[in-house]
């Protein structure tokens, strides 16, 4: 398997009127190999999200400087025009924000913002790209399909909503997802359920993730490497057994023990309650 | 409930007056163009329950007029002719919207003629020329309205949306459409037209001029509206997901506008009325005998008229209502808006 992404010395410099730029990331390389799921941790304001909104190349040039490299399949996407952009997001990588609530027009009915996305991408007629939307739902698990398909993001849970907005990044088979705390707002049911799915994902769509989260059972139970961030750098690298047993920095054991003391049988005993729970809907 | 009932309940008046303008044909019981030259400037006709005996009658009917020897150009009530008002009676021949073809007016006189509201100089009926002059200014006022509308959304959301020099340029171009006498900017522009235009393409063309020169007010709501609503969580993902600007604008940002773009068209259509009314009193509305709103009123403009025949003002009192349920519509509209506000 060959290295998918490369990030070479990303740097982020917010702009602010008339005050010293703030330096959210600061000289960040690291790779993802094909397959891979690497999680990325840190506390807030650390760079986390900064760092997944540049690999998306979203941020406006009057707001933020970026610099730095960002190789994915061979492409440099830094500095790529923004009609080639376009074509890239969503079809070879997608971002699952933290809140679907919010990440979900709410003037447009679910099934018709995940066929948008196929519309956008594939030159399809649009009752096809509608067909094909259903197909997707159906794959994260939305197994009443119809009925999630035709309901405005206010009537579905919180969960569902995450799965629409799955659904979303998955339609168009990106080789890298990119999950910026895709857990953060749901309830531990649903976290459960939408971890397990996560794991369903990986392995049958063979992708790619890039997930960021300050929590340790996530990484724990997901993530294949860790890499943890602190004020824009990354300071620490390495399995979650590896860096749990010796973390280099105090700051690492804080992140992974934090808040709830996991212990080391954490990720066993979080496997078995996953496996044993069939997730809502 | 209170707020919804006010709402609806605009919204069904303003339905009415319109549905009545639209059905002016049924409703006047005289062409916009059939003269009475025995009749000029008639004042209004009374309805009758009770004779000058007191005998009551169940059918209303008018009294017949005739002319005051006393006093040269005004009219006596005649007691000797009654005419009863009968309904659907035939009369002459409209067509409603131009299509459904009927001879059937709503109530008239089978002998003699009902003048609600008074005739103009010619003897025609101002009632009858009330609701079919609707239809020119009520039309005035959507068409300049909707291309107001049309023109802000697209000006304000490409200011909003991308900001910077575009946002600087088209706002300031903006102040200058606010700060622009329009009533002379159209004489300006009937001045450039070669005379031998038809008259109702002039107008149609100074309709859709009003409305495009009217851009800057909607354009500035809109703008306002759209620099937050780029700003939603939604937009950015729908970016993330490969959308491009022109999708963005269209799909997931300008329908955060649509509220307050429907606010501004009910409260922008009574506002167009009255430029209508102003063009055509000055004589550059539709030419006669099509009436208008203004064209009513541009009599006014004698001052023999206004001075003796206080019916010719009764077109401007009956505006009031119609602007009033707009106003009306508008504030419930907004309220709406603002409480759905996502």
């Amino acid at each position: 398997m060959g290295s998918l992404l490369q990030v070479r010395n990303l740097t982020i410099r917010y702009q602010v009127d008339g005050a010293e730029p703030h330096h959210a990331v600061n000289d960040v390389s690291f790779d993802l190999v094909s397959g891979e799921v690497v999680g990325l941790m840190g506390e807030s304001g650390c760079g986390k999200s900064s760092t997944a909104l540049a690999l998306l190349g979203l941020f406006a040039k009057q707001r933020a400087e970026v610099a730095g490299s960002i190789v994915l399949c061979g492409q440099e996407l830094l500095g790529m025009k923004e009609a080639e952009l376009q074509k890239i997001r969503g079809s070879k990588i997608s971002l699952v924000f933290q809140e679907p609530g919010i990440a979900l027009s709410p003037m447009m009915r679910a099934g018709d913002q995940v066929a948008e996305v196929i519309h956008a991408h594939r030159q399809w007629s649009w009752k096809r790209c509608r067909a094909e939307a259903e197909t997707i739902l159906a794959r994260v698990g939305l197994g009443s399909a119809a009925r999630v398909f035709s309901a405005y993001p206010h009537q579905l849970s919180g969960g569902q909503q995450q799965r629409v907005v799955l659904a979303q990044a998955l339609c168009c088979e990106p080789s890298l997802l990119v999950a910026d705390e895709p857990t953060a707002s749901l309830d531990a049911r649903s976290q459960a359920g939408f971890l397990a799915l996560l794991r369903g994902i990986r392995s049958e769509f063979g992708i790619s993730i890039l997930l960021i989260s300050h929590s340790p059972e996530l990484q724990a139970s997901v993530a294949d490497r860790l890499l943890v961030m602190k004020n824009g750098r990354i300071i620490e690298e390495g399995s979650f057994e590896g860096l749990y047993e010796n973390p280099l920095h105090e700051y690492t054991r804080m992140m992974l023990r934090r808040p709830y003391g996991v212990k080391n049988e954490s990720r066993v005993e979080a496997d078995a309650v996953l496996q044993g729970n069939s997730f809502d809907e | 409930m209170k707020r919804r009932y006010k709402l609806w309940a605009t919204f069904a008046v303003l339905a009415g007056f319109h549905a009545a303008i639209l059905f002016a044909g049924f409703l006047a019981p005289y062409s916009f163009s059939a003269q009475d030259r025995d009749a000029p400037y008639a004042p209004p006709s009374r309805i009758h329950f009770f004779d000058s005996h007191g005998t009551f009658h169940a059918r209303p009917f008018v009294y017949g007029m005739k002319d005051d020897p006393e006093n040269y150009g005004t009219y006596r009530v005649d007691f000797q002719q009654i005419y009863p008002l009968r309904f659907f009676v035939t009369g002459a021949p409209y067509k409603i919207a131009g299509l459904l073809a009927s001879r059937t007016h709503c109530f008239g006189t089978a002998p003699g003629h009902v003048f609600l509201m008074g005739t103009d100089g010619y003897g025609r009926d101002q009632f009858s020329r009330l609701l079919y002059g609707g239809q020119i200014s009520l039309a005035a006022g959507w068409i300049a309205a909707a291309f107001s509308i049309l023109f802000g959304a697209i000006i304000g959301g490409l200011a909003g949306f991308y900001g910077g020099w575009l946002d600087d340029i088209l706002m300031r171009g903006g102040e200058l459409f606010l700060a622009l006498p329009w009533l002379y900017f159209l004489f300006a522009v009937r001045a450039a037209l070669p005379l031998q235009v038809a008259q109702w393409q002039v107008f149609l063309l100074l309709v859709v001029v009003i409305g495009l020169i009217g851009w800057a007010r909607p354009a500035r709501l809109i703008r306002g509206i759209v620099m937050s609503a780029k700003e939603r969580n939604f937009v950015t993902a729908a970016r993330a997901f490969g959308a491009s600007d022109a999708y963005l604008l269209r799909r997931h940002v300008l329908p955060q506008a649509y509220g307050v773009m429907l606010t501004q068209m009910t409260l922008l259509v009574p506002q167009y009325i009255l430029a209508e009314v102003t063009l055509t009193f000055l004589g550059l509305g539709v030419g006669e005998p099509m009436p208008s709103w203004g064209s009513l009123l541009a009599s006014l403009q004698q001052y023999y008229v206004l001075a003796s025949y206080w019916w010719m003002f009764l077109p401007t009192v009956l505006l009031i209502p119609v602007f009033l349920t707009y106003y009306a519509a508008a504030d419930a509209l907004q309220e709406r808006v603002k409480s759905v506000a996502l």
